[in-house]
């Protein structure tokens, strides 16, 4: 977690600490040219967004490098929640270059991309406007130091989002951070103080073991519905025997803990669905997928740099892209916005389809939007 | 007027000329006319730097100016292209104005609720761009939000603003701000003949002219 791994200083633990408790927040750092290390006129420019805890992370990884970061406005909001909601795109990234005098501070005009923007962040249009090479950079801030290593390729594990335990652990802290006192706050006038503590106890646990336990828990195939559920009833079982425990048991208290059980775990459904590359967003319709039209494929394999779930692979003998794990898709459209050749687009089951411009246009920001468009 | 949900705003596009006029308690159009009035002539060429929805662009356009509209927001120029085809959309920021019009080549610049938007580098940016393509005696006409000049209305300001961005806050995890300094801004960035007008007190326009 931030605030761990950060200096043993009194402040910076603090702010770490408020950063992480409230990062479903946005937390403008500021935009711009930001040196790391002791960078030169042929350091590498690396992109990010502007909210303080990415920028903190790409800085931490950094560490003993010299490099460029150039720090675009996503309204203070991490990439992929910027890119896939419209908040970072590519006028960003050009708003960058043309204002933060990077410029007259770099010789080479070579840009590196978080992937994880791609989603929002058109390449090409950043290339044409500027002039600048843009590049996709690897899905995790602690990837880069092996990426420049490797000069500039990532390699296909680095493209793929992964959840270790101190990121499940810090999103369960974003989470039981504020929820669990203002359950308990909520609950409090109407069951009392111990029966609300209970309460609020058990959806912080309830929480916890969403996360922790997520590599374990079969999200990836199905709406989830089940899992969430049995980690309510399950919330709702150690709740009545904590509330029996302290002889707090009655109708009402097990009528509000069952009601905080369901909240909570619906909240934290929608987070897990679409807030992290892994899981498809629980706005999209269920009956579509990214269709791959062979004939218009190039082999510039554009799409395999963005994808986040290693969904498409680059077939060496046909020179061709081809989908090989279709289950792992969570309909991002990252590779569809990316495509050059507008190979890529989605179809639905009844034969429609949204061809790229319509998805460029609207990014993940679905909100039904794909559907009226057809 | 509570700008704080603009930003609620320009994430649903349908809802935003609704939503202003109401925030605006109706006063919005008269605005736009009044920025219109003070840049647009027939057959001049006025840009309009993030037009949103259009309601600038189409007031200078109702003048007989030619006119561009420029915003980065595909959704709000799909609203803007529903209501125009007489004023040219076009999806791109406000840095990228010098990729698009020549140098001296604009009679107007105007700008309505688009500075708050945008960050200290970039309003300098697009103000000293807005300078090299205005043609010698063209006019800068920009109006948006800013913190009334009176202490006691700036309190009033601040106090109800807070819970309002709050919760703008928790809606769409954006917010605006009020922009600072504005006609000094513009000052710096070489404009003369600078005159300020408030509709009300927590919002200005600015016009100034690009010396000869």
């Amino acid at each position: 977690m931030a605030f761990v791994l950060d200096r043993l200083g009194g402040q910076t633990i603090m702010i770490s600490l408020f950063d992480t408790l409230l990062r479903i927040l946005p937390h403008r750092a500021p935009t711009g040219l930001v040196p790391i290390g002791t960078p030169d006129r042929s350091s590498p420019v690396l992109v990010t967004g502007n909210y303080t805890l990415t920028v903190r992370r790409v800085r931490r990884a950094l560490t003993g490098r010299d490099a460029w970061l150039l720090v675009a406005d996503s309204k203070g909001i991490n990439v992929w929640c910027a890119s896939g909601g419209g908040h970072l795109t590519h006028h960003d990234v050009i708003s960058a270059i043309r204002t933060s005098g990077v410029q007259d501070r770099v010789d080479r005009r070579l840009l590196v991309l978080p992937e994880l923007c791609a989603t929002g962040v058109e390449r090409r249009r950043i290339e044409e406007a500027t002039g600048w090479t843009a590049t996709w950079g690897p899905a995790s801030a602690e990837d880069i130091p092996a990426f420049l290593d490797r000069g500039g390729h990532t390699a296909r594990s680095e493209r793929a989002t992964r959840f270790p335990l101190p990121d499940r652990l810090e999103m369960a802290a974003m989470w039981i951070g504020p929820l669990v006192p203002i359950l308990w706050l909520v609950l409090w006038p109407i069951t009392g103080a111990g029966a609300a503590a209970i309460d609020a106890g058990v959806v912080g646990l309830a929480v916890l073991a969403l996360y922790g336990f997520f590599p374990w828990l079969p999200l990836r195939t199905m709406r989830g519905i089940p899992v969430y559920a049995t980690l309510s009833v399950a919330a709702f079982g150690i709740g009545i025997a904590a509330l029996a425990l302290f002889g707090l048991l009655h109708p009402s208290t097990m009528l509000w803990l069952a009601a905080a059980c369901v909240v909570a775990m619906g909240i934290a459904s929608i987070d897990m669905a679409g807030s992290t590359p892994l899981l498809s967003s629980s706005v999209n319709p269920s009956d579509f997928e990214v269709e791959l039209l062979s004939n218009r494929c190039t082999g510039t394999a554009e799409c395999v740099l963005v994808c986040p779930r290693e969904v498409l692979v680059m077939d060496g003998h046909a020179h061709k892209v081809r989908i090989a794990e279709p289950a792992n898709c969570i309909l991002c459209a990252a590779c569809i916005v990316q495509c050059p050749e507008d190979a890529l687009r989605f179809r639905f089951d009844d034969g429609r389809v949204v061809e790229p411009d319509v998805i460029r246009r609207t990014r993940m920001n679905l909100l039904g939007k794909r559907k009226t468009s057809l | 007027m509570t700008y704080a949900f603009m930003r609620r705003l320009e994430s649903t596009p349908s809802r935003y000329d609704r939503g202003i006029e109401l925030l605006s308690g109706g006063r919005i159009g008269s605005v736009y006319d009044r920025i219109a009035e003070m840049a647009a002539r027939p057959g001049a060429n006025v840009l309009d730097v993030g037009c949103g929805t259009g309601g600038v662009s189409i007031a200078c356009e109702v003048l007989g100016a030619h006119v561009t509209g420029i915003d980065r927001d595909a959704g709000m120029l799909e609203i803007a292209a529903a209501k125009s085809n007489a004023v040219q959309w076009l999806e791109i920021d406000a840095t990228e104005i010098e990729d698009h019009f020549g140098p001296e080549s604009l009679d107007a610049v105007v700008s309505c609720l688009a500075f708050s938007e945008m960050s200290p580098q970039v309003q300098r940016y697009v103000l000293s761009t807005a300078s090299s393509r205005l043609r010698p005696g063209g006019r800068l006409v920009i109006a948006d939000e800013v913190e009334p000049d009176r202490v006691g209305q700036r309190v009033w300001y601040r106090v109800r603003r807070a819970p309002v961005m709050a919760v703008t806050w928790l809606l769409t995890q954006t917010g605006t701000r009020p922009v600072k300094d504005l006609a000094r801004s513009i000052a710096t960035a070489g404009f003369t003949q600078i005159e300020t007008e408030r509709p009300w007190p927590s919002f200005l326009i600015v016009s100034a002219v690009k010396p000869s």
